[in-house]
């Protein structure tokens, strides 16, 4: 018997198969198919690149300082200051220069990534599981609870966040954890309303029918039968997140409300460079922390964008959103 | 109709300004009443100066009827006195108002301009170097954080310029248009331009993906089967009707600006809405606040109103209800 039964039973024509040396019958998930998509495509690569580095430079930042040899609060007022008192331009030992006080830009834009990873991540992350959590519940069950849920959700958004997130920062006093949580609070609508939508869509759907009548319950249905099929619009949308909110994180220091010095932040930087116009005898002070900001928020922007076009949650490819299809 | 339009309006107006005020009071409020007059009785203030400072501000008085009293205020058309000086609210917001407006209806001009005619551009060449160039502009300034724009333009064109000896734009300050016309211009010309630069890149991509859907449809076709030129086809039959998503995005953002372009207030030292509120926050001046939060809602409120008024003219077949 040349032919297994398995071969057969799958309608494989086994002499081809051996003929050929890679037969490419793997099975492909939906995820595994959205991954080949990104990979040929070679501006989202490149911004999954910059986002990896620069998530790197905010992990490691102590040991790259270490290996500089700069902390970032460390002032060097002999080597770091000219001899009139200003900062001194880039060079062999400080790379991007020094700031006003002699410290070395180079180290304060490292812990600065740190910051702005922790703030941008953090805030999205728990943006995005309230609003899927929300989403859910409200698309789910309908009725009443989905009636207060959405309303709720409305108010929220009608906010005007800045002026908010200011006034909140103001009185309470800055800190990181403030700002993170004032940022996802205002901010988990946006993904809330996008997964009730989807939600409602879905449980009308067949397999979630099925698994009701095979005694499924409510809670099983949500996490184990829906969730999976929201992740693809999670994942694009917490990724185009990421960037407003390492936006707003440097708005609110650079207004003077966010991260307090001495503790660096790209912001916040870019604010004491603009102090008393130091910018005019130090541009590295102003575009460094410029650059850094803009590239990291454009590698972000480009990467959501790239994985909208791979997983395609919008555009009716439902294939992609894994669960039931062929 | 109209009539029952405009009250249900109103009613939601009045809903909102209850929601946003109590909103405001209850963040102010967290804190301790205590403290926020400790900070207005003066330097090294004794116990009854602060006590004193409570009663002037008002502050003795528990939460609701500060509440009640603020309402009662706003009803005869006042926001109460300022805790800093003890001034009108009013009479600050009016001398911070123009200053807003003219920086957020020159960069609304300006926006509408760039952003629709790249978005032409981009959408009646698909798939072109143009259309990537299009694609590239708003990438770029939509990525751009407004603030970062606005001290770039000031190193480039502020201070590269001057230092070469041409003192073509000033870094900051307003020069109201009454005094003189050209100087209230050249003094708004780089925050115009932040401003504009940063919202065009989302009209570039509104534009493009509606026009781009619009020139998709059947009586585009129609239009050019029936021998119209491209030109007549694209600007009278595809581009008037790809411009109403542009009309609901221009009223949230004028609506929304005109509380107060904070960032770009604060980069170029114009003394507006923003810049006011801000000071408000910094000092804990709670009337101050209140009064630019409310004014943002109701300037929402009435942009989404005007939104829908144009919409009914514009389009015969929406109705106003």
């Amino acid at each position: 018997m040349s032919a297994s039964t398995a071969d057969i039973l799958l309608g494989i024509d086994t002499e081809f198969g051996i003929a050929d040396d890679e037969p490419d019958i793997r099975g492909r998930t939906p995820m595994r198919l959205a991954w080949a998509r990104l990979r040929r495509d070679k501006v989202s690569m490149a911004a999954l690149g910059f986002v990896i580095f620069i998530c790197l430079v905010g992990v490691f930042a102590p040991v790259l300082t270490w290996l500089i040899g700069h902390g970032p609060n460390t002032e060097y007022p002999n080597i770091g200051l000219t001899i009139f008192g200003h900062p001194v331009p880039p060079s062999r030992t400080f790379l991007l220069g020094t700031d006003d006080l002699g410290r070395d830009v180079l180290s304060r834009l490292i812990y600065g990534a740190r910051v702005s990873l922790e703030v941008g991540v953090g805030a999205t992350v728990l943006a995005t599981v309230l609003g899927v959590a929300a989403g859910l519940i409200s698309g789910y069950y309908g009725g009443m609870l989905d009636a207060f849920i959405a309303r709720f959700m409305d108010i929220l958004l009608a906010f005007p966040i800045l002026l908010f997130a200011l006034a909140l920062v103001a009185r309470f006093g800055p800190s990181l954890t403030l700002i993170l949580l004032v940022i996802a609070f205002f901010e988990w609508p946006l993904i809330g309303r996008l997964v009730r939508g989807q939600v409602i869509a879905l449980r009308e759907r067949e397999f979630v029918e099925a698994a009701r009548a095979a005694g499924s319950s409510n809670l099983r249905i949500m996490f184990v039968d829906i969730t999976p099929n929201l992740i693809a619009l999670a994942v694009v949308y917490a990724t185009l997140l990421i960037p407003v909110n390492i936006v707003l994180e440097a708005t609110l220091s650079y207004l003077g409300l966010g991260i307090q010095p001495p503790t660096a932040s790209w912001g916040n930087m870019i604010a004491e460079a603009q102090n008393g116009d130091l910018y005019t005898i130090a541009w590295w002070m102003l575009v460094f922390p410029c650059v850094a900001l803009f590239l990291t928020t454009l590698a972000f922007n480009l990467l959501g964008d790239g994985l909208r076009d791979a997983l395609d949650p919008r555009h009716g490819r439902s294939n992609l959103l894994g669960g039931k299809t062929r | 109709m109209i009539l029952t339009f405009l009250f249900r309006r109103i009613v939601y107006l009045v809903l909102v300004v209850l929601l946003i005020t109590l909103a405001t009071f209850v963040t102010f409020f967290a804190g301790s009443a205590g403290s926020l007059a400790a900070r207005f009785a003066g330097k090294q203030a004794g116990p009854a100066a602060i006590k004193n400072a409570e009663i002037r501000l008002g502050l003795i008085h528990g939460f609701w009827y500060q509440y009640w009293h603020y309402l009662v205020d706003l009803a005869h058309g006042s926001f109460g006195l300022d805790f800093q000086n003890q001034e009108p609210v009013m009479r600050e917001i009016s001398r911070a108002f123009p200053v807003t407006a003219s920086l957020v209806v020159g960069a609304a001009i300006l926006w509408l301009i760039i952003g629709i005619s790249i978005g032409i551009m981009s959408a009646t060449h698909p798939r072109t170097v143009r259309d990537r160039a299009g694609t590239l502009f708003a990438l770029t300034f939509l990525s751009m954080p407004l603030f970062v724009l606005g001290v770039l333009l000031l190193l480039v064109l502020f201070y590269y310029l001057t230092e070469a000896g041409l003192h073509w734009f000033p870094a900051a300050g307003y020069v109201p248009l009454t005094q003189s016309p050209v100087q209230w211009a050249v003094h708004l010309i780089l925050p115009w331009f932040t401003l504009a630069l940063a919202q065009a890149a989302v009209y570039t991509r509104l534009i493009r993906s509606s026009l781009l859907d619009t020139l998709g449809e059947d009586y585009i076709r129609t239009a050019r089967a029936k021998g119209l030129s491209r030109r007549t086809v694209i600007y009278k039959h595809g581009v008037r009707a790809a411009l109403t998503p542009i009309i609901t995005q221009l009223g949230i953002d004028v609506g929304t600006l005109l509380a107060g372009a904070i960032v770009t207030e604060r980069v170029f030292g114009l003394t507006g809405l923003g810049e006011l509120s801000l000071d408000a926050l910094f000092n804990g001046d709670l009337p101050v606040v209140a009064a630019v939060v409310l004014l943002a809602a109701v300037f929402i409120v009435f942009m989404n109103t005007v939104v829908d008024v144009v919409y009914a003219l514009l389009d015969p077949r929406v109705r106003i209800s």
